[in-house]
């Protein structure tokens, strides 16, 4: 299986912050990789860096045979209708429509600005109304987006996700504002994507048990360095939770 | 701990900041008692007024209403100007907004440029756009059209700009992460989001711009005002009064029907009907109906407007080539050989404006506390007391100093009670809506210590809502020192006289002098305001 994401020695500064510290790291086709760490170690500017929301201080970032360095304008949105992303705070305008934020994923497919549902095609109104199905809330199409509960938001923001067709899926973060049960059924709902759709999937997360069982593979983070690159299957929760101790040195090795 | 208890102070020591601004916050109430006695402004005064009242009453009465076909083509003229203009404001005000917020600006040069269009429209009057354009453009709609667009656009853009500035970047982000491009990031991910916002204020104009039409008339722009204005002229009460009150009545079904229109917005409409199997639209459901015919109805009215307004291209062409020309008799500024007389009448203003600001404010302040609603003692007191000041912002500015212009005679005493009596409107509301605005938890914890509704009210409501009231006294007083120039025009006293008389005499570089000077004051006061708001914030 080839890589679809590659990150070389990629180094991110803010100011006088280091957030990405030389960043190595490739992900092939299909896999679910979690990012573990503190807040402010790193993780959400490293997703932000596979869509190129981000752009490296220093290093080369390739996403799906793009180089992000010199991408930008179309080349980059190009890129971006390829690449789906799913955030903590969900992201939909709460005044419109759940199918409508739905339909916001097709955008990069159409032309011009469009605002009201029947702005957009028939046909893109009618998958929009799949994924909704899968992520189980047809139902709840034509509420308000924001009369839904949070766990119900996210499955909304998944769908607009997949509206894109996307190759890779970037999660940041997108349960740490859920209860545990919803948190498993959004965990539970990327996973099954991921195996349907043979979907690459980068996810950061908070909690290491989730890590444990939902990931492939778990990678640490702790000050913009990649502490820990492990397969999810026989790591220990012990050394998943190192990354966490400020102390602890762990083997920055597969 | 390194010393007793009882050595150490139980006050604050009183910070230098915060002592200066107590200081220029007494100035200025003490500035307002002066300027209210200077202007001869006491009991004496109210008990002479009182007189003229019973004398007024018997040249008003009976009202002399104008034919109902008349009444009806007064009424649609002034309303086919005023949403014309209105929605003038709304187009120029969106790109402007676009251009001006700090998040969907182009660049820092666009940023700066369209905030400077923004606070030059706001600081001309639109009385005087008015002059100018109908030196353009003739006596008509025109003019009226496109000075109240122009200067709406100070509030109406600024108000839009701070709403996308306000808006949650996250749904624009993930818009953006899914390749839409830049105008279709700003319609899905910003618009959806401010749109209550814009309709809101724009219909919060509409109803500032159906008191102000008013005074256009008197400059010459067509409508109930310039009916209202011929019948003073002629001294004719009775005509003049009757339509006043029909302007009244009007603004205030204005201003019920936009706030119920406001409110209507910020509730979310429920709609559970499940979608049928295979369905990709909205069902019709009674609030799907309800919201398509408004919007229908809106926008017949909104072209019913334009056709009304009787705006035609040719003549807005034809007057574009002579703006230049006219323009040019605004500059250099001159003063005519006035000029002490022009900085004696500005400082007239300055008192008008300043007594005005704390006799309002001394009106306005139990009358907001009372149209509370956490605060007031019963809910049908608080209803009352909010139907007053409806009623208050109904009646526009220039009717009140016409009334009190005949009550107490020509001059400033005239300006300042007209002002006053017109500040309850609106700082009466203000202070009404910032404390039902403080944290209810706040009240709830004191009152879970026993405390009685006088104690709660002192320790938790007015302490959260003490640094908006000054806030609005200044802003009240801003906006007063521009009323207080305009109402002049009327015969209330200050420098507005020497604006109208200067334009009817054609004597266009003072305007411009005027103007600067206003201006300048107007600068003087928003500093002062931006410094308090700085160091009490």
């Amino acid at each position: 299986m080839h890589d679809v994401v590659t990150f070389q020695r990629v180094s991110k500064r803010f100011g006088a912050t280091l957030a990405l510290d030389e960043v190595s790291l490739s992900v092939p086709e299909g896999q679910i990789a979690v990012l573990l760490g503190l807040s402010g170690s790193g993780k959400s500017t490293l997703l932000r860096h596979v869509d190129g929301l981000q752009r490296a201080s220093a290093g080369s970032v390739s996403v799906l045979g793009t180089d992000l360095a010199t991408a930008s304008g179309a080349r980059l949105r190009a890129l971006r209708r390829r690449v789906g992303f799913v955030f903590q705070q969900f992201h939909l305008v709460g005044a419109l429509t759940v199918l409508e934020n739905v339909c916001t994923g097709a955008l990069g497919t159409l032309r011009g600005p469009r605002l009201g549902l029947f702005t957009y095609p028939k046909r893109v109104r009618q998958e929009a109304l799949g994924h909704l199905d899968r992520v189980g809330l047809a139902e709840q199409a034509f509420q308000r987006a924001d009369t839904l509960s949070g766990g119900q938001q996210q499955r909304v923001a998944i769908a607009r996700a997949l509206l894109q067709r996307p190759e890779i899926l970037l999660a940041d973060e997108p349960v740490a504002s859920l209860d545990p049960e919803s948190a498993g059924q959004v965990m539970g709902l990327l996973r099954e994507i991921s195996a349907e759709q043979n979907l690459t999937v980068l996810c950061s997360l908070h909690q290491v048990d989730l890590a444990l069982s939902w990931g492939d593979r778990v990678v640490g983070l702790r000050s913009g360095r990649v502490v820990l690159d492990r397969q999810a299957a026989g790591l220990g929760r012990d050394e998943a939770m190192a990354v966490y101790s400020a102390v602890a040195r762990v083997p920055a090795a597969a | 701990m390194s010393r007793a208890v009882a050595e150490r102070r139980t006050l604050p020591a009183p910070s230098g900041p915060g002592m200066a601004a107590t200081v220029v916050v007494l100035a200025i109430l003490g500035a307002g008692v002066w300027a209210a006695s200077d202007l001869g402004i006491n009991v004496a005064t109210l008990v002479d007024s009182v007189g003229n009242a019973a004398d007024f009453a018997r040249r008003m009465f009976p009202l002399d209403f104008p034919s109902a076909g008349e009444l009806l083509r007064l009424c649609g003229t002034t309303l086919a100007i005023v949403v014309s203009a209105t929605l003038l404001s709304v187009l120029l005000s969106v790109p402007a907004a676009v251009l001006a917020a700090g998040n969907t600006t182009p660049n820092a040069a666009a940023r700066v440029g369209s905030r400077a269009a923004i606070v030059l429209a706001r600081a001309v009057p639109d009385v005087v756009l008015a002059i100018v354009f109908i030196r353009v453009f003739g006596l008509g709609s025109m003019a009226g059209v496109l000075a109240m667009g122009l200067h709406s656009v100070g509030m109406v853009g600024k108000l839009y700009a701070d709403a996308v500035e306000q808006i949650d970047e996250g749904p624009r982000t993930a818009v953006r992460a899914g390749g839409a491009g830049r105008s279709q990031e700003l319609a899905s991910g910003v618009l959806p989001q401010v749109l209550p916002a814009f309709v809101s204020t724009a219909l919060h104009r509409f109803d500032i711009n159906l008191r102000v039409s008013v005074l256009l008339g008197f400059v010459g722009v067509d409508g109930l005002g310039f009916a209202i204005a011929s019948a003073f002229r002629e001294l004719d009460y009775r005509r003049g009064m009757a339509l006043a009150f029909v302007v009244l009545v009007l603004c205030v079904l204005a201003e019920l029907l936009s706030g119920a229109i406001r409110r209507a917005l910020t509730r979310a409409p429920l709609s559970r009907a499940r979608p049928a199997p295979g369905r990709i639209s909205p069902p019709w459901t009674p609030s799907r109906v309800r919201r398509n015919v408004y919007g229908l109805v809106a926008a017949l009215v909104v072209l019913a407007s334009l056709w009304g307004a009787e705006l035609s291209p040719a003549g807005f062409v034809d007057g574009l080539s002579r703006l230049g020309t006219t323009l040019g008799l605004f500059w250099p500024p001159e003063t005519g050989g006035i000029l002490p007389d022009l900085l004696t009448a500005l400082w007239v203003t300055v008192k008008i404006a300043l007594a005005a600001t704390l006799l309002g404010a001394v009106l306005a302040l139990p009358i907001g506390v009372l149209a509370a609603r956490n605060v007031a003692p019963s809910p049908r007191v608080g209803a009352v007391f909010r139907g007053l000041i409806v009623l208050i912002r109904g009646i526009p500015e220039l009717v009140l100093a016409v009334v009190f212009v005949v009550l107490t005679g020509l001059g400033e005493v005239a300006g300042t009670l007209a002002l006053a009596v017109g500040a309850v409107g609106l700082l009466g509301k203000l202070v009404a809506d910032s404390l039902e605005e403080v944290d209810e938890r706040v009240e709830n914890a004191v009152r879970a210590t026993g405390a009685t509704r006088w104690q709660v009210f002192a320790s938790a409501t007015v302490p959260q809502a003490a640094p908006a009231f000054v806030g609005h006294v200044l802003y009240q007083l801003d906006v007063n020192i521009r009323s207080a120039t305009l109402l002049g025009i009327v015969g209330a006293g200050g420098i507005g006289f020497y604006l109208q008389n200067a334009s009817r005499v054609l004597e266009f570089g003072v305007v411009t002098t005027v103007l600067l000077l206003v201006f300048a004051l107007a600068m003087a006061v928003e500093l002062i305001a931006v410094w308090l708001r700085r160091v009490a914030g």
